[in-house]
């Protein structure tokens, strides 16, 4: 048994530590705020050049054929410094579903240009007032003369302006409420209607993006027609545990932002670290972490593999981690005590975050229940 | 990343798994498990499961092959706690000799100590106790008071301890005494004797636990004797000694997180048993949320003690994060249980005969207090992970 990442991989997470510190950290999504994406987009291309961005791709889609165990570093690292953008939603949401599911078409189409860090892809999933289930998507794509309409509004699209392209879940069969949903990726054209949506994480951007008699080609739709849900979910256990990662690189950084400023500043003519009440505080944060990322660890182990708590460790790695994240944020803004409520600190940025992240793609108690259903209780 | 078992390894387990199924106490495969609750009787059983083991060559596995050990490596210990909870074996009477005692002498014994003591201790033969506490030291042991003062060719031992685990069931104690004072350095003036429990002079009274149960005691020391062949390492030098002897508990964390697998599912179980209003509980949502919080809990906690492990084994010696493991397991439990009973509605409180589900939950939800606070409360933890890990300044008052 050997439960530890490996050198390389360490390695790899000091390079792009050491890269994202030049970029001066969370100042890429203090600039989104301030809608300037050109530090994100070096960052990408930087990101590109080091081969994150091909990872999992097969090499002879000009990636490097390894595993999801080996984006962790990358993802933890963009945690700490809460990268936004959409690497995530592309590398780990789009990627195993188009390797999975899609024509060969539709990989030479896609798949290098991820590689090579040319296409980022967005997820549309949510609609206005609707919750992440089946019962939620009403965006209808109908066949009509060989081709395919589609209708409807997405809503919380996250950095739509930025995306090459949308994995946009619709409906495709009304009858059957799960087994009529499929998946289309579509380029991003002039022609799609995007809304920029506010949202208290500013760092984040998310959109509503309309469809009025949006033309798709059938060559778009991945997968079987109709079983975009069951499709979806393969996808989403790749995400979900890549999503651990970042929190876990979020978290990190908050125990770490905690645990030294609990050593310099002082209070009674102590380092404010000398008292239980915040020592112990710190240290439930440190708990936390650690559980949240041997969960998340194991997690991006396991789907690449078949063992049986495939499932149930995913979806746990996911909740653990959504709800640690926002409780050990919280905290860290109660240890900084009034400088940690400024604008100034970045405290802040990640109690936003974190909230984001709670409900994104899926509550807790909608993967809660993923969990025990998986288990079979 | 590699959490497969060598080929060695899963041989040692079809063994210890074969060798279990043959010579586990009658019936005890079959679920009749009741252990007597005459203390007597109890201690006659345990001492003789002890003997068994000691006879198949598995009563001390990690101790050298010398000393009747099997040398086992690290994962041959944790296979050996994942088929001990497996099969629910009888508790191990003599824990404190077999993983304390013995692996302490065998470090840091003379030849002679090592002759007299370590076969029968191994064989059930001597069962240990440990006399650490004090009323007046508990986490802080530098303020003990018992006094071991040398007379002639022997020393008197004067003075009380508390929450002595077996002391009840115990021939031998792995006893603490203050030898000299040294007012600058509190942990110097310490020495390790052991102590024949059976002499005059030593007086065990149980105490009983909130739960019913008396598994610790206090005991009265009243000019008992020692000699100089019963101290362990050097004269003062007792603060070493005892680092010695934490170094060597190098897996019970592990079979304690195995338990806690166990109960979890069989809390799974509970709820699937369970009625309210004609319906299992575990179709309720409320409960389905719960459990999944649990499962992520109690498998975070598993896979974090696998990591802490792996590192252990790359270094050769524990880290400090192994204090997070003591912490969670002994949390979580305390969280589990109390689940457990409240999931049982009113009749909850019902214990013994008149639970309505298997009476072990309300005794496991009684004993999880006892456990946050016995071998470091959760506070010495914490201050432990602060400083130790996070490099935060030490408490106040140190």
């Amino acid at each position: 048994m050997d439960f530890s990442l490996t050198e390389e991989q360490e390695m790899f997470r000091g390079h792009i530590r050491k890269m994202l510190d030049k970029f001066g950290g969370t100042q890429i999504a203090r600039e989104m705020i301030d809608d300037n994406p050109q530090s994100l987009k070096k960052v990408y291309t930087t990101l590109a050049e080091l081969g994150c961005s091909g990872i999992n791709i097969p090499e002879e889609y000009g990636g490097m054929d390894l595993e999801a165990l080996d984006l962790v570093p990358t993802f933890e690292e963009m945690g700490r410094s809460l990268v936004p953008g959409l690497f995530m939603e592309t590398s780990a949401l789009a990627v195993p579903t188009l390797k999975k599911y899609a024509t060969e078409e539709q990989k030479q189409h896609n798949l290098p240009a991820i590689a090579s860090g040319e296409k980022w892809i967005s997820f549309a999933a949510l609609e206005p007032f609707n919750d992440f289930s089946p019962a939620g998507i009403h965006c209808t794509l109908v066949q009509q003369d060989g081709q395919y309409v589609l209708n409807g509004t997405k809503t919380l699209v996250p950095e739509a302006e930025l995306a090459d392209a949308f994995l946009v879940l619709v409906r495709t069969n009304e009858e059957d409420q799960e087994d009529g949903l499929s998946l289309v990726l579509i380029d991003q054209t002039e022609d799609m209607k995007i809304e920029k949506q506010s949202s208290f994480d500013e760092s984040k951007h998310v959109s509503k993006v309309e469809f009025q008699n949006f033309i798709i080609e059938e060559n778009q739709i991945i997968g079987e027609l109709d079983k975009g849900w069951t499709q979806l979910q393969e996808g989403l256990l790749y995400f979900n545990a890549a999503l651990s990662s970042y929190i876990v690189g979020a978290m990190e950084q908050v125990v770490q932002m905690a645990n030294e400023y609990a050593k310099i500043r002082e209070q009674f003519g102590q380092a404010i670290g000398r008292f239980q009440a915040i020592k112990h505080s710190i240290v439930n944060m440190k708990v936390n972490l650690e559980i949240a990322r041997s969960l998340s660890h194991y997690a991006n182990w396991v789907v690449d593999t078949d063992e049986s708590d495939r499932e149930a460790t995913v979806y746990s790695a996911r909740t653990y981690a959504t709800e640690k994240f926002i409780e050990v944020s919280a905290h860290n803004i109660q240890i900084h005590g009034g400088i940690g409520f400024t604008e100034e600190i970045d405290c802040h940025l990640y109690v936003k975050r974190a909230r984001y992240y709670d409900q994104y793609v899926g509550s807790t108690p909608f993967y809660q229940e993923k969990v025990v259903a998986s288990l079979g209780w | 990343m590699d959490f497969s078992f060598t080929k060695k390894e899963e041989k040692f387990r079809t063994e210890l798994r074969t060798w279990l199924e043959a010579n586990l106490p009658e019936g005890w495969l079959e679920g009749k498990r009741d252990l007597p609750e005459d203390l007597d009787e109890y201690s006659r059983v345990l001492r003789a499961w002890q003997h068994t083991l000691y006879e198949g060559g598995w009563a001390a596995i990690a101790w050298p092959k010398e000393y009747g050990g099997r040398g086992a490596s690290l994962m041959e210990e944790i296979i050996y706690h994942q088929e001990m909870v497996r099969v629910k074996a009888p508790p191990l009477i003599n824990y404190i000799g077999i993983h304390m005692v013995g692996p302490t002498l065998i470090d840091i014994g003379t030849d002679e100590q090592k002759e007299r003591y370590l076969k029968k201790i191994l064989t059930g033969e001597e069962i240990w106790c440990q006399g650490y506490s004090e009323p007046g030291a508990g986490s802080d042991l530098t303020g003990l008071k018992t006094r071991a003062v040398k007379d002639g060719d022997h020393w008197l031992i004067n003075g009380q301890k508390v929450w002595t685990s077996f002391g009840h069931v115990a021939d031998k104690c792995f006893l603490l005494t203050r030898t000299s004072t040294h007012p600058e350095k509190k942990h110097r003036g310490i020495t390790v004797f052991m102590m024949d429990m059976h002499q005059p002079g030593v007086e065990t009274l149980p105490i009983v636990q909130m739960d019913g149960h008396s598994e610790f005691n206090e005991v009265y020391m009243t000019d008992a004797v020692a000699t100089d062949a019963d101290i362990v390492g050097q004269v003062d030098s007792g603060w070493h000694v005892l680092i010695a002897l934490m170094l060597h508990e190098r897996t019970g964390i592990g079979a304690e997180l195995f338990t806690l697998e166990k109960q979890f599912n069989d809390t799974v179980e509970l709820a699937q048993q369970y009625k309210v209003n004609g319906k299992p509980l575990i179709e309720n949502p409320a409960i389905r949320q719960k459990l999944a919080s649990f499962y992520a809990r109690v498998r975070g906690s598993l896979l974090n003690y696998y990591k802490n492990l792996t590192t252990t084994i790359k270094n050769g010696q524990p880290g400090a994060e192994t204090s997070i493991d003591k912490l969670v397991v002994t949390e979580l439990n305390q969280a589990l249980s109390a689940f457990a009973v409240e999931i049982q509605g009113h009749q909850g409180v019902l214990v013994d005969k008149d639970a309505v589900a298997d009476p072990k939950w309300q005794h496991l939800f009684l004993a999880s207090f006892g456990q946050t606070i016995g071998g470091g409360t959760s506070e010495v933890q914490r201050n432990t992970i602060g400083e130790r890990v996070l490099g935060l300044p030490k408490d106040m008052g140190r």
